[in-house]
């Protein structure tokens, strides 16, 4: 009797927020993670404009063009995320099956992404702490090429270490997704939802969302302007 | 049928009719109740050891040159002969602040009384998410043992005191200390992940499980309280976790976000950390004011003097309290004109905390005054906490804070408010609410007691502190003698000493009566104040499960003396011919 | 049962081509050689309008009501609110 029910709110219930309890948890949940890219991004914001000659100019140090489809990778995921959603609302259980696959292997394949963008940085010489003297990026930005206001590559350091902080962090997030994705996706064709009942990938796609969504604005801060 | 679905609903799991294992049952407990009490045990315990710190640091200032008692069982990295070395003494001063802020008076309040009240006041079976609930406690106790694992590491544990400024808590060069520091802040980023997983739980809770009739404005101010101070610890502990993530990255893997050297900003970390550290504040302190609401109409037998000026006053506060933090950096050379805007809105922030106050003296004007333990401590938070309050607006004027910042006329307002304010809330909660949890009485003569000397060993130790904080006594200094100004200062630091000496030794009175009221105490019956709360309408302590039917909520929660009913109290859930209310349709589908 | 949950869907793959077009756009703004400041404006507002698509359509919260919503607008001026206190420090 209560099963049918549940993606709803009892009728007496309708004190609450009009939404059953593990939505609204997750979008209180996610309230505090918009506080925690605050600190993180805010602070980028905050370095930025008061050192701006330690930032290099869009795609001087950080790759666009990879990035940028890694950036419509990850949204090509929401809107497979929301499709598994959509399906499983309207009963369509197959469908909703392989979105959820696809949603977990696009995920996976963004993270795999900026993994190798961060080994090729290292490798060039970006770092948390600054470019590595004697490094490729070393060279260019003592000859002046990569954008940076100043000469001494030491004081870069800002840029270092708020690219990987922030970037860093989102692919954590993005990792922990995916992770609970796997679990999603996996229940998902052990037929563990039914149309009645299917809180789980809502749940899950709303995180996800909010991930991509978080990227939206970190791209375009970071890699664009 | 109702209660089955509802506790299947709220609960997620099936309803009690297997029998849980011990280990199930109170160690990994899913109840709201047990884990309340969880965090009891173990902030109880983060009580002491933060007051023993405390006792060091004042053996220190009251008795300089002369060996701590027992001070010769410390290593000699410490305190060798049993006198506190600087180094030691600079960890001192930051473990009490960071002992007692994150791990005694934050989970006091927020983890005991927001875990064991809500569901209870509310109608609920118990939290929206018990297990997650479970992952909070024991996301904390790891997170208290990393913290207490930073005295024995190399170099000493954090000492840039509890705000843990950059660059001295960012590059170890400066301090000497390393892995301490780093530890600090991992320990505190898991406290702020179980921190932030609490908080969605009561969020939800308190939104979705209220029982059918109580509406918003038939909250007890306790869980008013409790709900808007999650809503603060959502938004602003993760300001911390970003903020501590960025210092460790400074510490460990280089990066230079507090280092001036490399193009960062040290002013940064002030901005973070306040922006957090303010709301924190209100963390601290709302839910004590809700559990005194709820404790002084009790003791006064009349409702709440302006009930929904109250609940208006918990929100304005909460509101302001995002944009005072810069009053903690008049000194720090940020931009004058923040300064300004800083010092008008912190004195704003005084006006709700007067309406509560007067709201409070309303209340008793003219009540039935039962002067039971719980309404001692309660009556004194006011008063104490009005005192705080006072030198607050003192300091929220940038000319004179310039003047006073970071001295000890700081250290008596945080006193004032915290100890003054939330510990004594905390003693008259916990003996009030008690005989629900554990089912027997405290003793009330050594609550007296208790209640008694603390309060007056506390006005010992901590008024001076004005006197010499205007007199120029700086804060978290090992030896004021070495300037000669303060050398007459040595005979009010060594009174305050002695003070906190028996405010101290006073506690043992309260975990005594704590511990065996625990085995022999008075049995209590399911209402012992003759209070309206819904949790005195089932036994003490409740079953698993609370509420045998879903309750139905008829009236305000502070009706006492009402001329409708002969009793002077009437439960939320009573209906006036004395009958008791279950919701009248079943609660789900 | 009443199913607060009924809506109809979006049309998620044209939002999808939204957000490809925004994407592209903005990798093409970039470059050009226009003022920062202005190149800034014409970036961030094109972000958060792609953010908001997420937000509104695939999140749903097009839909959802009102009381949810609050939620969510609830943490964003304390974004903005830190964000311009500490920027003011650097203001010359």
């Amino acid at each position: 009797m209560a099963h049918a029910a549940v993606m709803t709110t009892p009728a007496n219930r309708e004190l609450g927020a009009g939404v059953y309890n593990e939505k609204l948890g997750m979008w209180v949940f996610l309230g505090s993670e918009v506080m925690f890219f605050t600190a993180l991004i805010g602070s980028y914001i905050i370095l930025r404009f008061a050192n701006p000659g330690a930032f290099g100019a869009p795609g001087q140090v950080l790759n666009v063009p990879v990035t940028a489809v890694n950036t419509f990778l990850l949204i090509c995921s929401s809107v497979t995320m929301v499709k598994a959603f959509a399906a499983a609302h309207d009963g369509e259980m197959q469908k909703m099956k392989y979105y959820l696959l696809a949603t977990t292997i696009i995920g996976a394949a963004f993270v795999g992404v900026q993994v190798y963008e961060y080994t090729h940085l290292i490798h060039e010489g970006f770092l948390p702490s600054g470019i590595r003297p004697g490094s490729h990026l070393a060279e260019l930005a003592e000859a002046g090429q990569l954008g940076l206001g100043v000469a001494d590559p030491g004081v870069a350091g800002v840029y270092g270490s708020s690219f990987y902080t922030m970037t860093g962090f989102h692919g954590f997030h993005v990792t922990c997704g995916v992770i609970c994705m796997s679990f999603v996706t996996i229940k998902a064709f052990r037929g563990g939802y039914t149309q009645a009942d299917h809180r789980g990938i809502e749940v899950v796609g709303l995180y996800w969302h909010f991930v991509d969504l978080v990227w939206i604005i970190l791209f375009t801060i970071v890699y664009l302007i | 049928m109702a209660t089955a679905a509802l506790a299947h609903d709220a609960a997620g799991h099936h309803g009690d009719a297997h029998e849980l294992s011990f280990i199930r049952k109170y160690i990994f407990s899913t109840d709201h109740k047990i884990i309340g009490i969880q965090f009891l045990l173990m902030s109880l315990i983060f009580l002491g050891i933060g007051g023993f710190a405390a006792m060091m640091i004042r053996w220190q200032l009251g008795f300089p040159g002369e060996a701590f008692p027992g001070g010769a069982l410390l290593p000699e990295t410490m305190a060798p002969g049993g006198i506190v070395l600087p180094e030691f003494y600079n960890s001192l001063v930051t473990m009490h602040g960071t002992l007692m802020v994150f791990f005694a008076v934050m989970p006091l309040l927020v983890g005991v009384f927001g875990n064991f009240l809500i569901p209870l006041k509310i109608g609920a079976p118990d939290m929206a998410f018990p297990r997650l609930n479970m992952w909070s406690f024991w996301i904390a106790v790891p997170a208290g043992i990393l913290m207490m694992a930073g005295f024995f590491v190399e170099g000493g544990h954090a000492a840039a005191g509890w705000t843990s400024y950059a660059p001295l808590s960012a590059i170890g060069e400066y301090s000497g200390v390393y892995t301490g520091q780093q530890i600090w802040l991992l320990s505190l980023a898991m406290l702020g992940l179980s921190s932030i997983l609490g908080a969605t739980n009561y969020i939800t809770t308190v939104v979705n499980l209220r029982a059918p009739g109580m509406g918003w404005f038939r909250l007890p101010l306790s869980i008013w309280a409790l709900f808007v101070t999650a809503i603060l610890v959502l938004l602003a502990i993760p300001i911390l976790s970003g903020a501590a993530i960025m210092l460790f990255f400074d510490q460990t893997i280089g990066t230079h976000f507090f280092d001036a050297t490399g193009g960062g900003q040290p002013l940064l970390w002030q901005h973070l950390f306040w922006y957090f550290g303010h709301p924190e504040v209100y963390i601290l302190i709302l839910p004590a004011m809700g559990v005194v609401s709820d404790i002084i109409a009790n003791g006064s037998r009349k409702p709440i003097f302006g009930y929904h000026s109250m609940v208006y006053a918990i929100i304005a506060i909460a509101f302001l309290g995002w944009i005072v933090w810069g009053h903690h950096m008049f000194q720090s050379g940020m931009n004058p004109s923040l300064g300004m805007t800083f010092m008008i809105s912190t004195l704003l922030i005084a006006v709700p905390s007067a309406i509560k106050t007067f709201n409070w003296m309303g209340t008793m004007w003219r009540g039935q005054l039962n002067f039971h333990v719980p309404m001692l401590h309660a009556i004194t938070f006011v008063s104490m906490f009005v005192i705080g309050g006072l030198s607050g607006v003192f300091m929220a004027s940038t000319p004179v804070d310039i003047y006073i910042h970071d001295t000890y006329f700081i250290v008596a307002h945080i006193h004032y408010v915290l100890f003054g304010g939330s510990l004594f809330a905390i003693y008259a909660a916990v003996t009030f609410w008690y005989p629900k949890m554990f089912g027997r009485l405290m003793d009330p003569f050594w609550g007296k007691v208790h209640w008694i000397l603390t309060l007056i060993a506390f006005n010992v130790t901590f008024f001076p502190m004005h006197t010499i904080g205007a007199q120029g006594h700086m804060r978290r200094i090992y030896d004021p003698n070495q300037y000669e100004f303060l050398q007459p200062l040595q005979g009010t630091n060594t009174l305050i000493t002695i003070g906190a000496l028996v405010l101290f030794g006073s506690q043992f009175i309260f975990i005594l009566n704590f511990v065996i009221s625990w085995f022999t105490g008075a049995k209590a019956s399911a209402n012992p104040w003759d209070d309206n709360g819904l949790e005195w309408t089932v036994p003490s302590p409740p079953p698993h499960g609370n509420f045998a039917t879903v309750p139905n909520v008829y009236h305000a929660p502070y009706e006492f003396s009402s001329p409708l009913v002969e009793e002077d109290f009437l439960p939320q859930n009573r209906k006036l011919d004395g009958t008791v209310g279950s919701a009248d349709t079943p609660a789900a589908g | 049962m009443t199913d607060s949950h009924e809506f109809q869907h979006p049309n998620y793959w044209a939002v999808w081509g939204f957000l490809f077009v925004l994407t592209v756009t903005e990798v093409g703004v970039a470059f050009l050689p226009w003022s920062k400041n202005l190149l800034i404006l014409l970036l961030l507002g094109m972000a958060l309008w792609k953010a908001l698509l997420v937000a509104l359509y695939f999140m749903h919260l097009r839909f959802e009501k009102f009381r949810l919503r609050i939620f969510v607008l609830a943490p964003l001026p304390l974004t903005v609110i830190i964000v311009i206190a500490v920027l003011t420090e650097f203001v010359r």
